[in-house]
């Protein structure tokens, strides 16, 4: 008993306690970060399409998840059934006692659709033109081999209408901003000229129209006949098959063939079925201007604040405390500045520039709405601290020795900041600067209200004049995941593309910051100074 | 080189530019970022604007008995009984156009005209018509000369026998489609009160019927229930009863306590406004007390001067205007703020732009008209619906209520920010519950039990943690968390009792193991050894739980939650924000109290061990005292960020602004607040600006924890050098 009593007032269970709470919260972020890599990297392999027979039918599908029985419920098995046009919904529970052995049919195909979610079945007929061509074994092979051609004519389609006939659009809708210009202004007499050349463009666009749909004519020539596990018809276009993947019937390599294609088609590919399937890459392209653009920003406004706290404000309370203040800022929520941004750029400073320079286009608002120029702003004002604090402390960290030396061979003090010691700061300021990316580019609440959109139409940089749009909306990927995984709704079949865009954005933020936090490391290491 | 005076001249020019550009340039930004807060100030403060009331003329007119103000309040009408419509230009006066037609003059009675422009007008040979008040105005002609009136009479039947004051018609739209409306109106008769009911076609005499009073009762107000099914008289002995028109059975009944000279409705028409011939002003409305109806008076307005002579509701807003011989106020009912008070002369009638941003009053005798503009933007919000608990309509007690927006345009918005603080403190509070002791005591054991080899894993790993993008934090939480939870919600709660048990199995097997191996490898990597004991709490949990939900309760939880305590199960509550949250703030925590305790002098812990104290009783009775400062301030940073959280509470609770302290069910914060309402506030209109000065409250609450914090650390950091 009294050493049990000694043991306690020893404490080294206490030591053991305390290094449970710690190991609990290692354990939590390891197996946070591994969930949502196994969940998103794993949604992407092509799993066998399983076919068991229930009570209510045949089920065809892969299996998603897997409940235990508990209490009055019976173990049940999820189903991914797919072909969501038939079904109406693409997941199914089905009980796990009277399931049967699961079967892998071989001529099960998972198709890859541009509607509906994907289909899951066997294709029985492929017919070009109303005619049949090949049924049965021979159906599956024509059909991958008629997708290539089938995917290239789509491609060069949806070139025409963005290149093309969305350049056209936009000639005619600046025309039109013109005109209203001009009658703003009472300059009737260009009016007529005006009127005519929109009609030419009218007349290109009708017939660059005509020809686009003779083109999509031919894309519809081929038709697959799909029949389901439970025996149902369906007659799909091949021109809306994105991919064939006969699961069942894949070797390894073919299998990781997919996997690649699928995960490409991810990062580099427009999402398709309002962002649940296809790409992410306008999300990351957004994401990226954004940071770029609030990088160009951050930097000259945090290294100027923090050469003037640092170098040339006289130091006293005042400077102290402004630095404090500067340093909270940091703390403030980022969703104050949002409201900022939203009030001051967008509404204020974004409807003047809309009265005074682009009058003729309201009430559409060119600037007086979000875009990616005041969120960048937005997300500049609340990264500025960042850079502030760290290029003060590289600042400070400059050797003296340095400074005098260059003083004292007659260098003014600009010289001596220019020359000296702002190079020797720059891996500081760095620091800073991908802290701030680091924490700008997983920033949401702010950009909710200032400009960030579930589907933007066009990049904020393209091939038109001026390349590079600052007033138009733009994706991200911070809240893609919250549209995709919240608003979206079908979030259920979603939820691998969250996973997906989750790591995504993990990856880019960790990535960042192990890279800031060895370079300060680094840095203190070498000049010494003080963690606290 | 130094002796090139144009060199030098030039470098000192560019260092003179310099100093000036940076000085300027840092100032302007501080200024800058600091004009952040005045900014949002600004944007809330018209919130607390007192209105606005000026008067903009007096004109002379003929004696009117009913005026009616346009939606814009750029035009008047006037009912003379002498000389009938009158149409002015305001504010100058300058007369319109009006078209003839309608009763023959002299009027006998007529009535005062609704916000829609509707009156009775009864002429000199008895007949009885509806008005229905028009402008017809061309597309974007904002002139009221070029308007055009066009009044439209109905009716022309002859009652029976003649009232001897009508008190109150309703339109009743007709049953089916394209009927025709049905005219309600009740009308003294006498010294009884009687009322008819007919469609608008018919010339023919519309015998009146009474209504049944109780003995000694006598109408001296009445107005029809919006859907005309019962009408709320007030009497001359100050009761205000309802009743059913039909029978005479009163169906809810109040004692008002002065005599009942006006009755009328605000927007919505639900709120019955009661003024009485002491200046009585009071608002009722028919709430379900227990199992019947009642008549509640649940706002009371400031005493007028002089019996209230009558009501005329705005069609935007809860605002209401009332005069009296001598005074004409526009109150608002939520607030129960007095928007306007101007002072009258002489009996007569008021009226108030449908907008209510426009207040006229003409003198019954004399013809003077008396304008005032009123701008009130924001009558709904006051000090006291912000922060106390107030009574809205449809609400049997005054209750803290957010909604901000309703289905219908008579809804009465409910601006109450407590619930949302409550909810913010609440996450704070679970969150900070799972943190704090997570973060302290894993920094204790960070700082001072692990090996330097392992420390310098620990630190990065925690600090990338803080780097954490919070919405993917959100999403796991809302959706991966929160189901996973309520599917294994009791393994959750054995959890704990299961590491024990687990600890007790491990225990036998690590004292087997030899003291050189224990104190090589186990001193300094507790935390690694105990993981698996973690994982093996884990397995017992799973194992355990369905046992303990079958046995203890009754094999389902939420039933048993529901029976025995009362309570609901939401799929996304306060324990999954607590949990996300708490992850959030975790390394926040974690990372300044390391440093704080880490920086703890040396002298100290040597001097402690020493005296031959174990490392725990060194950490726990020198090192946690020394450093408290620092944790201190560490909370307050985690405070800070917990309260500011956005995309978190977000994503993670069910965003219904409840108050209840209970774990199972969710919260609305004032960050998810904005974060939902702001896109569709309308630019400057209230809910804009409340959102504002709820992110002012937040700016105010972070910045003062983290200044806080940051004083409390200088000083320690101070003391720490002075050891």
């Amino acid at each position: 008993m009294t050493r049990l009593a000694e043991h306690l007032r020893r404490g080294s269970g206490f030591v053991w306690f305390s290094g449970a709470t710690l190991a609990f919260s290692l354990a939590m972020i390891i197996s946070l970060v591994g969930y949502i890599a196994a969940r998103g990297l794993g949604f992407f392999w092509p799993s066998p399409l399983l076919q068991v027979q229930t009570a209510e039918g045949v089920v065809l599908g892969e299996i998603t998840d897997r409940e235990a029985a508990r209490g009055e419920e019976p173990a049940k098995v999820q189903f991914r059934v797919g072909n969501r046009d038939i079904y109406g919904q693409d997941f199914r529970w089905v009980p796990a006692s009277g399931m049967g052995a699961p079967t892998q049919p071989r001529e099960a195909v998972l198709l890859e659709r541009s509607e509906y979610g994907p289909f899951m079945g066997r294709i029985a007929s492929i017919s070009h033109l109303g005619a049949v061509v090949a049924e049965g074994d021979r159906a599956l092979a024509e059909a991958q081999a008629r997708l290539p051609e089938s995917r290239r004519l789509l491609d060069q389609l949806h070139s025409i209408e963005v290149g093309k006939v969305g350049e056209l659009n936009r000639r005619i809708e600046k025309l039109r901003v013109t005109r209203k210009g001009l009658e703003l202004r009472g300059e009737v007499g260009r009016l007529a000229a005006l009127d005519s050349e929109v009609a030419g463009l009218q007349s290109t666009y009708d017939s660059l129209q005509t020809s686009l749909d003779q083109t999509r004519a031919d894309t519809k020539a081929w038709v697959l006949g799909l029949e389901t596990a439970d025996g149902q018809k369906k007659e799909w276009p091949l021109a809306s098959v994105v991919r064939i993947v006969p699961a069942n019937d894949l070797s390894t390599p073919g299998r990781l063939g997919i996997y690649l294609a699928r995960l490409w088609e991810f990062v580099a590919g427009d999402p398709r079925e309002s962002n649940t399937e296809g790409g992410i890459f306008p999300a990351i392209f957004g994401t990226v201007m954004m940071v770029l653009v609030m990088s160009v920003m951050v930097v000259p406004l945090g290294v100027v604040t923090a050469l003037y706290l640092r170098e040339y404000a006289r130091q006293g309370w005042l400077v102290r405390a402004v630095r404090v203040a500067v340093n909270n800022l940091a703390g403030v929520p980022s969703i104050v500045f949002g409201v900022f941004g939203l009030g001051f750029f967008v509404y204020s400073l974004g409807g003047s520039i809309d009265r005074m320079f682009f009058a003729e286009s309201l009430p559409t608002p060119t600037y007086g709405t979000g875009g990616i120029l005041w969120a960048s702003l937005t997300l500049a004002l609340l990264t500025v601290p960042v850079v502030v604090v760290a290029t003060e402390e590289a600042l400070g960290s400059v050797a003296r020795s340095q400074r005098e030396a260059s003083l004292a061979m007659g260098a003014t003090k600009w010289q001596t900041l220019w020359n000296v010691v702002l190079p020797a700061a720059t891996p500081g300021i760095l620091t800073g600067l991908i802290l701030a990316i680091a924490r700008g580019a997983g920033e949401v609440a702010p950009l909710m209200l200032t400009g960030v959109v579930k589907l933007a139409p066009s990049m904020p940089l393209d091939g038109t004049f001026p390349f590079f749009h600052l007033d138009r909306k733009f994706m991200h990927l911070g809240f893609h995941i919250y549209d995709v995984g919240f608003q979206s709704p079908n979030s259920e079949a979603a939820k691998p593309m969250v996973f997906m865009a989750s790591l995504l954005l993990l990856a880019v933020v960790v990535i960042l910051n192990i890279f800031a936090l060895n370079l300060r490391r680094k840095l203190r290491a070498r000049l010494g100074g003080s963690t606290f | 080189m130094a002796s090139n005076p144009g060199i030098q001249a030039r470098a000192k020019r560019v260092d003179r530019f310099m100093t000036f550009a940076i000085s300027g340039g840092g100032l302007l930004i501080i200024g800058a970022v600091l004009a952040m807060l005045l900014f949002i100030l600004k944007e809330a403060a018209p919130l607390f604007l007192p209105p606005r009331v000026s008067q903009v003329g007096t004109l002379q007119n003929a004696p009117s008995s009913g005026v009616w103000l346009d939606e814009s309040g750029k035009a008047a009408v006037i009912l003379s009984r002498e000389t009938g419509l009158k149409a002015l230009r305001l504010p100058e006066g300058t007369a319109l156009p009006v078209p003839g037609g309608g009763p023959t003059l002299p009027w006998r009675e007529v009535t005062v005209p609704n916000t829609r422009g509707e009156s009775l007008v009864t002429g000199s040979d008895g007949r009885l018509f509806l008005a229905r008040l028009t402008w017809t105005k061309p597309a974007g002609e904002n002139d009221p000369s070029h308007w055009e009136l066009n009044p439209q009479w109905q009716g022309g039947f002859l009652p029976s026998p003649a009232p001897t004051r009508i008190l109150h018609f309703r339109l009743k739209e007709g049953g089916g489609l394209g009927a025709a409306p049905q005219l309600l109106i009740a009308a003294q008769l006498g010294s009884s009160l009687g009322w008819l009911e007919t469609d608008l076609t018919g010339e023919a005499p519309a015998p009146w019927k009474t209504i049944p009073l109780e003995a000694g009762l006598e109408a001296s107000a009445a107005v029809w229930s919006s859907d005309g099914a019962s009408l709320a008289v007030g009497t001359r002995d100050g009761r205000l009863l309802i009743l059913e028109p039909a029978s005479g059975s009163v169906i809810a009944s109040a004692v008002f306590g002065e005599p009942i000279t006006a009755l009328g409705y605000a927007l919505g028409q639900s709120s019955i406004l009661v003024g009485g011939s002491r200046g009585g002003l009071v608002a009722y409305q028919r709430a379900r007390l227990g199992e019947e109806f009642q008549l509640q008076p649940f706002h009371q307005f400031p005493r007028l001067s002089g019996s209230v002579l009558g009501f005329q509701a705005s069609l935007r807003d809860k605002r209401f205007l009332a005069w009296t011989p001598t005074e004409a106020v526009v109150d608002h009912l939520t607030t129960e703020r007095r928007l306007m008070s101007v002072p009258v002369s002489g009996t007569g009638l008021a009226a108030m732009a449908p907008r209510g941003d426009l207040i006229l009053h003409a003198r019954t005798d004399s013809g003077a008209l008396q304008l005032w503009t009123l701008d009130a933007p924001h009558p709904e919000v006051s000090m006291g619906v912000l922060w106390s608990k107030t009574h809205f309509e449809g609400y049997g007690k005054p209750e803290y209520v957010w909604q901000s927006t309703g289905g219908t345009d008579d809804f009465e918005p409910k601006f109450s920010l407590v619930p949302l603080v409550f909810g913010t403190l609440k996450g704070t509070l679970y969150a900070m519950l799972f943190a704090f002791p997570m973060a302290v005591l894993g920094a204790l054991y960070t700082s001072q039990f692990a090996a330097p080899r392992f420390r310098n894993v620990i630190k990065p790993a925690v600090e990338i943690m803080a780097a954490l993008p919070s919405v993917v934090l959100g999403f796991l939480a809302g959706l991966v968390m929160a189901p996973l939870l309520e599917r294994s919600a009791v393994e959750v709660l054995v959890y704990p009792f299961c590491v024990l048990l687990a600890v007790l199995l491990a225990a036998p097997f690590w004292s087997r193991l030899s003291q050189p191996f224990r104190n090589r490898f186990g001193t300094g990597q507790e935390a690694l050894w105990i993981a698996p004991v973690l994982l093996l709490g884990v397995g017992l949990a799973i194992l355990v739980g369905p046992w303990v939900e079958h046995a203890l309760m009754g094999g389902s939880y939420r039933t048993w939650l529901q029976s025995a305590l009362g309570v609901t199960y939401d799929q996304r509550n306060s324990l999954v924000v607590g949990f996300a949250m708490g992850f959030a703030v975790i390394p926040i925590i974690f990372t300044i109290s390391e440093d704080a305790l880490s920086s703890v002098p040396r002298s100290l812990t040597s001097a402690s061990l020493a005296c031959g104290a174990s490392p725990w009783q060194t950490a726990w009775r020198v090192v946690l005292p020394t450093a408290s400062p620092g944790i201190f301030s560490a909370t307050m940073v985690g405070l800070g960020r917990a309260i500011g959280e956005t995309m978190i509470v977000l994503m993670a609770t069910g965003n219904t602004p409840v108050m209840d302290w209970g774990p199972f069910n969710g919260m609305r914060t004032l960050s998810a607040n904005i974060a939902v309402e702001i896109p569709e506030a309308p630019l400057h209109g209230t809910l804009y600006r409340v959102l504002f000065l709820a992110a002012f409250l937040l700016f105010l609450f972070t910045f003062v924890l983290n200044t806080v914090a940051e004083l409390v650390r200088q000083r320690l950091r101070r003391r720490y050098e002075s050891i």
